[in-house]
């Protein structure tokens, strides 16, 4: 078809610092990641990976990234991304590396994708989880996935839910 | 353009306005444009993003501090948030999730972090010294939190559909199945549901069914009879329209519907058929005339409409016996060789007793419907019918008697009975009749008039008949394999049945004995070498006799038709499935008439080409023929391949190439119309130029002014020769001269006294010279001066003969030799000409042209006369393709171009204001006559020397030809022209032409050939 293909980067932002999610913003990491491309591939790096580049989805809180860029220079991006070791925000340093999990092609295999790795996650925390109270509250917010699941796997379009049914199991 | 009384101010002020008017919207500042542009662009933005999950961060949680700053998470963790909360979960969960979702003020008050985390121990600190908190470590219920919401999220993304597609269209190729749009069952179930909005969706925008009837119903076939009924009231369907309408494209014509082509790729395959096999047509819409009356006063009314001079007339031996059909070319009464009225075929019903004057004789005339009407007036008038009658059709009843019948010995051929019959009442409690026959027809009133002298009866029998047409020469094999020759009854069990009058006639053994004849004589059509004899003798008198002459028993036939459903009825019952049904008594007889026609006819090379047999039923059988002759292997034509037939035959196509008659006049200039619409629609910088191409009438053919022209040429030559040798004989080709008329407009006297026999006569080179024929002085002048106002096409034969003879090249001694003295020919003398001219002013030549060597010529293509270089480059190669036009220039193009620049300008002023609307209006109907560019505007100039070669004609029907392997053209020249062409081409040489179409600059050399 003809449209201009994209890479999406899913990354996941790890840092010790919990100031540091709090300063995770749209623009600041939009900056940051160019500015390392800048410094790792150049001049001519920055240019060829400024064009479409953007940050199409962040959560502060599970520290989940979407990144975009065209397909034919997303290497260079990809590349930068270990170069970053901290995030900063008006003056503040808060060390951080980004985890690449997943690149796609569309948006929608990486939102697939997120879910899939989202309750892998939760289960991991169910097995490991040791207080009771805590444990219980797990229990809720994966059935509570697992039930919106079922709601809307009736009109689910996509083999997403299938594999989080296996992803269950 | 404005009214002169207007100031300049006005029309500035005006002006202003149209402009504000123009722009559609009030003139804006570009930055409140631009704010609306942006506006759109965001909202088309946000429609597209609607469905996707947006940033979380956690400053959205810090709303009800920073009351400025909104939070931008509006969109699905909220409402996944929303179902939890109603799924009635704990508070507590609850409001910690609300950090996610605050845009609803109560919920903002108490979603601040600061509340939220506190509770739970969570991060502390706010950012830069604010008071926040931010956790100080990760509870894991949190973490599960963050996780689930964040999963609610691309699952709500995820599932829902962003594209425009259709549900069945997001399904892979190989889960489709066939019309699922239409049946929502057809999709896997989990998709039903989305498909059935989809669908009503679409249903809303689908037009609504006009009918208000269920398909079924609609269906149900006594509502199918009442539509189609109504659908052939406007325009008459024939009996095998359903058939046509299913494999043809149909076309409105002539007051019917007929089939113009098949669908099917079929041009080469229907020349085939024509030539080899078999093609069928149906031309049950040409129109039958009936005279009834006796033989003298018949001949006596009609002898004023024909000419002996264009070939055979209705009194030929061979036709008036009933043998034979013949064809015609009917005038208007007296006035041959002028107002044509159009070609007929014509045939006699057989005399009961040879010699007898006073008995009442039948003649059919058959013609085009486009020439009904006139030829129906005329003979009208030359009869004397005035009064109408009742119908004919009841009046023949007491003539349904054994004796009558025996006698009427007919014509052609045969009677046949093939169908079944079977009694039926339930048939004649139908209310609902199909539409058999004219279906345009009111039946009440009256289509048959009677002369009080002459005793002449004219009725109408259009549509009273069906007529097929078999072309080719497998035809015969086909009629016979099709129809079979009716058995004689013999038993006296036949009382009941309703073929009353067949019974009849077995009863007489005379009639018996020449029904026999008649089948032993069909029985030969299935034997190649018999029926070639039989062509050359042709048919005894006494068996052409038919019934289908007889009006009540065509009536009863019709009326006494079993339907198809009740013989399918009784096929299913047949002990053996699919064996022969046998009626017995109760078969259907058919009265039938066959006609052989000749094919070519004129011309030296494949004379009989296109020869077939006319097949005449009584209506209400059409169907009942059609698809038994189809199963023999016949291939069906249109209207398309009857051009093509009439083309390969050479022959003249009506109505198109008779430019004399009003019925060609009117279908030229439907022609021109459809054309230049077609023209129209390309953009200039796509079609021709026809002024630069040197074209001046690319869409229609100025016969008129051709031939006007050319007479002008020929005078202005006689004139400088008169100069030298001033003979009195000479006048009598009258040389009226406007030797320096310019231009066509000029209508007044021009006034030239010229020697001593010449008069001074105005001929206003556009219309009709009618005032001077006084000063003619005698008679002859009047009636060869009215008569010249009009062109006529040169029909009669022996002219026709000795042109021919002069268009060959007369190199070829022995066939001018074998010709000079078996025909008593004239050399190409001035003379002779000149003879020829003054019996035939202003006359055009049907002429038919065939390419030397490369080119396929087109209808509207130009014939013109070749130059002496051209002559002289050919006989040097032999390979030369012909002389080429050089470019015209296009005096139109800039005053096209001014114009509509003035109009532009007009329509500002125009809006402007509305006060002085006529005066506008009038400017611009004037204007709507613009010329089109690439058109020749305005009156032509003189055609004939237009370009560089002399033009003696036109095209009418060209094309490749495949019987020949080469292009071939029919056209006509004028006389004047082709004359004065021929005496001045060297012997060697004579009948060159050169044709050049209407979008081409290349002439290419053709042979002109006239075949009687």
């Amino acid at each position: 078809m003809v449209r201009f293909k994209h890479r999406y980067l899913l990354c996941e932002v790890v840092s010790d610092d919990p100031r540091c999610r709090l300063s995770l913003d749209d623009r600041v990491l939009g900056g940051l990641v160019r500015d390392t491309i800048a410094r790792v591939h150049g001049t001519f790096g920055a240019a060829a990976s400024s064009i479409g580049f953007a940050v199409r989805y962040l959560n502060a809180y599970t520290g989940i990234v979407l990144l975009r860029c065209r397909k034919e220079f997303y290497q260079l991006v990809w590349s930068a991304l270990p170069f970053i070791t901290y995030l900063e925000n008006k003056g503040h340093h808060y060390p951080c590396f980004l985890n690449t999990l997943h690149v796609g092609g569309t948006i929608r295999t990486c939102q697939k994708f997120l879910i899939q790795y989202n309750r892998r996650q939760l289960l991991i925390l169910l097995q490991n989880c040791t207080d009771e109270g805590e444990r219980e509250a797990i229990q809720k917010s994966v059935t509570r996935s697992c039930l919106l699941e079922e709601e809307s796997g009736e009109e689910d379009l996509s083999d997403g839910g299938e594999e989080a049914a296996e992803a269950m199991e | 353009m404005l009214p002169p009384a207007l100031s300049p101010f006005t029309s500035f002020w005006r002006l202003w306005r149209s402009l504000v008017i123009l722009t559609g919207k009030p003139w804006l500042p570009p930055s409140v444009r631009q704010a609306e542009m942006s506006n759109a662009k965001e909202r088309k933005h946000a429609k597209k993003m609607r469905n996707q999950p947006t940033n979380v961060t956690l400053s959205s949680g810090f709303v009800a501090d920073r009351s400025v700053k909104h939070h931008n998470g509006g969109g699905k963790p909220f409402r996944a948030q929303k179902q939890e909360s109603f799924s009635g979960t704990s508070r507590q969960r609850q409001t910690r999730m609300t950090h996610y979702s605050p845009p609803e003020p109560d919920v903002n008050e108490q979603s601040s972090s600061k509340v939220t985390f506190n509770k739970k121990g969570g991060w502390k600190a706010g950012p830069e010294g604010t008071s926040q908190e931010i956790p100080k470590y990760i509870t894991a219920s949190t973490f599960a939190q963050a996780r689930a919401a964040e999963i609610s999220a691309m699952l709500k993304a995820v599932t829902q559909k962003s594209s425009n597609s259709l549900v069945f269209q997001t399904l892979p190729r190989h889960m489709r199945r066939r019309a699922m749009s239409h049946n929502v069952k057809r999709l896997p179930r989990r998709l039903q549901e989305i498909a059935q909005k989809e669908a009503e969706k679409a249903v809303h925008q689908k037009k609504e069914h006009s009918k208000n009837k269920c398909h079924k119903a609609r269906r149900c076939h006594i509502n199918r009879v009442l539509e189609f009924n109504r659908r052939q009231k406007k325009n008459i369907w024939l009996e095998t329209h359903i058939w046509h309408a299913k494999r043809f494209h149909m076309v409105k014509k002539w007051g019917y519907c007929l089939g113009e082509r098949p669908t099917v790729k079929s041009h080469r395959a229907c020349y085939r058929a024509m030539t080899n096999r078999c093609l069928l047509q149906d031309l049950s819409y040409y129109c039958c005339l009936e005279l009834k009356g006796k033989e003298e006063e018949i001949l006596k009314a009609l002898s004023p409409m024909c000419s002996i001079d264009t070939g055979l007339t209705f009194a030929a031996v061979h036709c008036l016996s009933g043998k034979r059909q013949g064809s015609l070319m009917l005038y208007r009464a007296n006035k041959y060789p002028r107002e044509v009225l159009g070609p007929v075929t014509f045939i006699w019903k057989s005399e009961r007793s040879p010699g007898d004057p006073s008995e009442n004789r039948q003649l059919w005339i058959w013609l085009h419907p486009t020439l009904k009407q006139d030829i129906l007036e005329e003979i009208k008038v030359v009869c004397q019918c005035t009064e109408p009658t009742k119908s004919t059709v009841c009046i023949s009843d007491p003539l349904l008697t054994p004796n009558q019948e025996k006698s009427q010995t007919k014509l052609p051929d045969e009677k046949i009975g093939k169908k079944r019959k079977w009694k039926d009442d339930g048939e004649n409690a139908k209310p609902i009749k199909k539409f058999i026959g004219d279906g345009t027809r009111d039946p009440h009133q009256l289509y048959s008039w009677i002369s009080p002298t002459t005793g002449i009866l004219i009725s109408d029998l259009t549509m009273e008949m069906n007529r097929f047409r078999l072309i080719g020469p497998l035809s015969h094999s086909i009629l016979t394999e099709a129809v079979k020759a009716a058995a004689v009854h013999t038993g006296e069990d036949t009382e009941n049945t309703p073929h009353r009058w067949w019974t009849e006639t077995c009863k007489n053994p005379d009639s018996v004995s020449l029904h026999h004849r008649q089948e032993a004589i069909f029985a030969l059509l299935g034997d190649n070498e018999k029926v070639r004899q039989l062509l050359l003798e042709g048919v005894p008198v006494e068996c052409t006799h038919s019934f289908i002459w007889n009006q009540a028993i065509s009536k009863s036939v019709t009326e006494n038709k079993i339907s198809d459903q009740d013989l399918n009825w009784k096929r299913s019952e047949l002990l053996v499935p699919g064996s022969q049904l046998v009626l017995g008594p109760h078969e259907s007889k058919i009265p039938l008439l066959l006609i052989q026609q000749p094919g070519k006819v004129t011309g030296d090379d494949r004379r009989g080409w296109g020869s077939g047999w006319d097949v005449l039923l009584p209506k209400g059988w059409g169907m009942a023929f059609w698809i038994p002759l189809i199963y023999r292997g016949a291939r069906v034509g249109g209207l398309k391949e009857a051009i093509m037939h009439s083309q390969y035959k050479r022959s003249p196509y009506i109505p198109g190439d008779f430019p004399d008659c009003p019925a060609g006049i009117l279908f030229a200039k439907e022609q021109a119309k459809n054309l230049l619409e077609k023209y129209k629609r390309r953009p200039p910088a796509k079609r021709p130029n026809y002024v630069k191409l040197g074209t001046l009438a690319p869409f229609c053919c100025p016969w008129e002014q051709l031939t006007r022209d050319w007479e002008l040429r020929a005078q202005a030559q006689e004139e400088s020769s008169v100069a030298s040798s001033p003979s009195g004989e000479e006048s009598d080709w009258r040389g009226d001269e406007v030797p320096c008329a310019p231009t066509p407009e000029k209508t007044h006297q021009v006034s030239d006294a010229m020697g001593t026999s010449l008069h001074a006569c105005s001929e206003p080179r556009g219309r009709m010279d009618t005032e001077c024929p006084a000063q003619m002085g005698t008679e002859w002048a009047t009636g060869q001066d009215a008569a010249r106002r009009h062109l006529c096409v040169l029909r009669s034969r022996a002219s026709l003969k000795q042109l021919s003879a002069w268009c060959g090249p007369s190199s070829e001694d022995s066939r001018a030799a074998r010709q000079v003295p078996s025909g008593g020919q004239q050399e190409l003398t001035r003379e002779a000409c000149l003879s020829l001219l003054d019996r035939f002013p202003r006359a055009l030549v049907w002429v038919s042209l065939s390419l030397l060597r490369k080119g396929s010529p087109e209808p509207h293509a130009m014939i013109c006369v070749p130059a002496k270089e051209d002559f002289l480059q050919l006989s040097q190669d032999r390979l030369y393709c012909g002389p080429q036009e050089s470019k015209h220039s296009d005096p139109f193009k800039s005053k096209i171009r001014k114009q509509k620049e003035k109009k532009k300008l007009e329509k500002r002023q125009n809006q402007g204001h509305t006060v002085s609307e006529g005066l506008e209006a009038g400017h611009t109907m004037a204007e709507h006559q613009a010329p089109t560019l690439g058109l020749w505007s305005g009156p032509l100039p003189d055609v004939t020397s237009h370009c560089s070669r002399v033009l003696l004609g036109f095209v009418t029907q060209g094309d490749f030809s495949m019987a020949v392997g080469c292009g071939e053209a029919l056209g006509f020249v004028s006389l004047t022209g082709l004359l004065d062409m021929l005496s001045n081409q060297p012997a060697g040489e004579r009948g060159l032409v050169l044709l050049r179409p209407p979008a081409s600059l290349q002439y290419r050399f053709a042979r002109i050939a006239i075949e009687v």
